[in-house]
């Protein structure tokens, strides 16, 4: 297929005139894709007012952390990982056991332990532990690749998800843990939306940075080269099973991290956030958006969210099928991708 | 270091198993009748494994690349079923019918038709007949094949009825084209073709008998709707791999471009499924022989030791296909070399297309056969999918006999497995069994030559 369209420019020297670049703007598919997805947002900002935007920019910031850390996984090292729900999970569980004040009768719902801690003790609780198990699963699944790697990844979600689902005694099963607090800092709670808005973009902002550091640091180098040749950079002497055990296990922080800050979010979790479904749809959007970009996972989870809400306007869809639906625009949207641009919207990597 | 390893792995998978093993012979002199009642389940439910792994195993082996939507097969085929019983025999409770669903589906009748009829007859007739004449039979009997089928979806009350015509012509085209291959080989010239009128009338009788027969049985419905919705999800699958396989394959090799590809289509398949008829769990009508039996002081149900008869001759069938017909061996060839069979002139895009439609039948046949022993909901295509997965890696993958082993094993594993756990952690200790098998027997227990 075509070569990325920027190195078509920065290929023909004399491409600076402004007709000739006219002309390579108007067959550059990831322009179209910026000034789409960006172009819809504001669009949609402009006639719902900012109080919409307030409202999915939290859903954008926690997609936004999934889908750029799965990203290093996957379009990095590639990997392709479908159970990143799991880690997901993991987080918004550890936070929501940790920080629970709900007083459970016992007898008529099965009742846990409280904890009561504070928000910002228990984050990293559930980020290490995150952590701890995806180094015991990446130690395990290293040997693997490619089709029975994603064989077991599904094995992963699947497993977390009955252990959510069926260890009652820690997670209360179907119930589901209510009455998660607000993360609060000394007597300031966050409880508006606004406030946090600005703390989910501002994990959002310290994930990017990390990952854009990774990425660009020899070490990511290593993981791009694991990802086109293994072998070949085993040969060099690099360790590959501890760089993709290493990436892995950071991609499963950054995703319990973003548990967290779901758990306290939406302040009840139950295990039908996190089915093998949104582990599926979270690897379509990393897809969608494109493999190998930090910029091109902010984009999808962008497109996701407004994808979603843009089909609540619909008017011949009846408001119980729009989450359902935009399952299938997605399904659609990905086997169009993989037919005619394997790399995403605007990705460096074809799989 | 290195050339400890694989005696260490060794070692340790023999201690594995053996712990295993001990733990399973303690148990059962324990209580031996829970035992048999496990076995009888284990056998139950690894029979529609097996099935699941041997169609899989069919399918990857011919084109090695994971296509999942054999798993959405297994779901259509369940709510096939559901769609056309659910009218009469669940009291109407959630009936459903829907007309995008039929002209959906009878577009894609049609199409498969047409691909049919192009692929088997036009070749055979191009030479005698002209092409205007070719093209309007073909322009009637595809549209027709299609309207056929959105009638029969349309009306699922009286599918009995409106099924025996097709069912009169099937049995006569069957019995009729069995004896002319028989009479070809011993007879030529007028002999052979008035013996040939002569079967072909007393051929069509018969149908039309079969037909009357169906036509009043309002039991059949429910076996003639398991035979439509394997039918659709064959004729799904065909439609896929012909309309869209074959041109991702052209333009990239990579598997894991299908893989995601087909995961796209499963999550639409899946979503349309909870649109069309919710996601809540919703139960099958109760087929003929839901009584339990006992035996040996365990009960199982007959409906379970069909299912158990539908693997194994499903599997029979299936090697008969191999290794005995021209078309099993064009199948082992691609799977051997997909490049140079294409070369020795096998058309490998039909050959492969049919593939696929088998394959997806048989998802059908596994999805329907699990929805009658428990209930069905849109998820169960994903997870049916990825046990016939973890079967056929446990069995040894691309190997059928592996398949239906390993189809049993999984199921008996999974069963003695919750013994003293609760039922619910069953999808744990399968994918445990194949992180297990993966790390220390990756060839399974029966490798492929």
């Amino acid at each position: 297929m075509q070569p990325p369209a920027d190195s078509q420019t920065r290929s023909a020297p004399n491409s600076r005139s402004p007709k000739a670049l006219l002309a390579a703007a108007k067959t550059n598919v990831e322009l179209w894709a910026n000034l789409l997805i960006i172009g819809w947002a504001l669009g949609f900002m402009l006639w719902k007012g900012v109080g919409f935007a307030i409202a999915i920019g939290t859903v954008f910031a926690i997609w936004a952390i999934l889908t750029v850390s799965l990203n290093l996984v996957v379009g990095y090292t590639g990997l392709l990982s479908v159970g990143h729900v799991g880690f997901f999970g993991i987080g918004a569980y550890t936070v929501a056991i940790l920080t629970s004040r709900a007083e459970y009768e016992q007898l008529r719902t099965e009742a846990i332990p409280t904890f009561g801690w504070p928000f910002f003790a228990a984050l990293p609780v559930g980020v290490l532990l995150a952590g701890v198990i995806a180094v015991a699963v990446g130690v395990v699944f290293n040997r693997f690749r490619d089709d029975i790697y994603v064989l077991v990844s599904f094995g992963f979600a699947i497993i977390s998800f009955n252990v959510f689902l069926n260890w009652r005694g820690l997670t209360r099963g179907a119930f589901g843990i209510h009455e998660i607090p607000r993360p609060a800092v000394g007597g300031w709670v966050l409880d508006g939306e606004l406030e946090f808005l600005v703390f989910a973009l501002a994990i959002l902002g310290v994930i990017v940075l990390l990952s854009w550091l990774i990425v660009t640091s020899s070490f990511g180098r290593v993981l791009t080269a694991i990802r086109e040749d293994e072998q070949a950079i085993a040969v060099f002497g690099y360790q590959t099973t501890h760089y993709k055990l290493a990436v892995w296990t950071i991609s499963a922080m950054m995703a319990g991290l973003a548990g967290g800050l779901f758990a306290g979010w939406t302040s009840f979790v139950d295990p039908n956030s996190f089915i093998l479904l949104e582990s599926m749809l979270l690897v379509a959007i990393v897809i969608l958006g494109g493999l190998a970009t930090i910029w091109g996972s902010l984009l999808g989870a962008m497109a996701f969210v407004l994808l979603e809400e843009g089909m609540r306007f619909l008017p011949f869809l009846p408001a119980i099928h729009v989450g359902q639906a935009r399952l299938v625009v997605l399904g659609i949207l990905l086997v169009l991708l993989m037919v005619f641009r394997p790399q995403g919207l605007v990705g460096r990597y074809k799989l | 270091m290195i050339a400890q390893r694989p005696s260490l792995n060794s070692l340790l998978a023999i201690v594995l198993a053996g712990a295993a093993a001990a733990y399973v012979l303690w148990k059962i002199s324990q209580s031996p009748e829970q035992a048999v009642q496990f076995a009888f389940n284990g056998l139950s439910v690894g029979a529609v494994y097996a099935l699941l792994a041997v169609g899989f195993t069919l399918v990857y082996s011919t084109v090695w690349y994971f296509d999942l939507y054999y798993g959405a097969a297994a779901a259509l085929g369940a709510y096939g079923v559901f769609y056309l019983r659910s009218q009469e025999t669940l009291g109407g409770l959630y009936a459903v019918n829907s007309i995008f669903v039929n002209v959906l589906f009878a577009a894609a009748t049609a199409g498969v038709v047409a691909w049919a009829l192009y692929e088997s007859q036009y070749p055979r007739f191009r030479a005698h007949v002209d092409r205007p004449i070719l093209l309007g039979a073909g322009g009637v009997l595809a549209p027709g094949a299609g309207i056929y089928m959105g009638f029969v979806l349309t009306n699922p009350k009286d599918l009995h009825i409106f099924l025996s015509p097709a069912i009169a012509v099937g049995c006569a085209a069957l019995v009729t084209w069995i004896l002319y291959q028989a009479y070809r080989s011993v007879l030529t010239g007028p002999v052979l073709r008035g013996l040939l009128v002569v079967t072909g009338a007393a051929a069509t009788v018969l149908g039309v008998y079969c037909a009357y027969l169906i036509a009043n049985t309002p039991e059949a419905k429910l076996y003639l709707s398991w035979g439509v919705s394997c039918f659709l999800a064959g004729v799904v699958g065909l439609t896929l791999y012909r309309g869209l396989y074959v041109y991702m394959r052209a333009r990239s090799q990579s598997p894991l471009i299908m893989l995601v590809a087909s995961l796209g289509i499963l999550l639409a398949m899946t979503a349309l499924t909870s649109i069309v008829f919710e996601s809540t769990p919703r139960p099958l009508p109760e087929p003929l022989g839901n009584a339990p039996w006992t035996f040996a002081g365990a009960t199982i149900k007959g409906f379970n030791v069909f299912t158990i008869g539908v693997a194994v001759v499903g599997f029979l069938f299936l090697l008969f296909l191999l290794k005995r017909t021209a078309f099993g061996k064009a199948v082992r060839a691609i799977g051997d070399d997909e490049e140079v069979s294409k070369v020795v002139g096998i058309n490998t895009t039909t050959v492969i297309a049919v593939v696929f439609f088998i394959g997806a039948v048989y998802a059908a046949m596994a999805g329907i056969l699990s929805g009658h022993d428990t209930a069905i909901q849109p998820r169960m295509g994903l997870l049916l999918l990825l046990k016939g997965w973890i079967a056929s890696v446990v069995g040894g993958i691309g190997n059928l006999n592996g398949a239906i082993v390993g189809g049993f094993v999984l199921g008996m594993i999974e069963q003695f497995g919750i013994w003293d756990l609760a039922g619910e952690w069953r999808d744990v200790i399968s994918f445990v069994l194949l992180i297990l098998f993966l790390s220390f027997w990756p060839k399974g227990l029966l490798p492929r030559k």
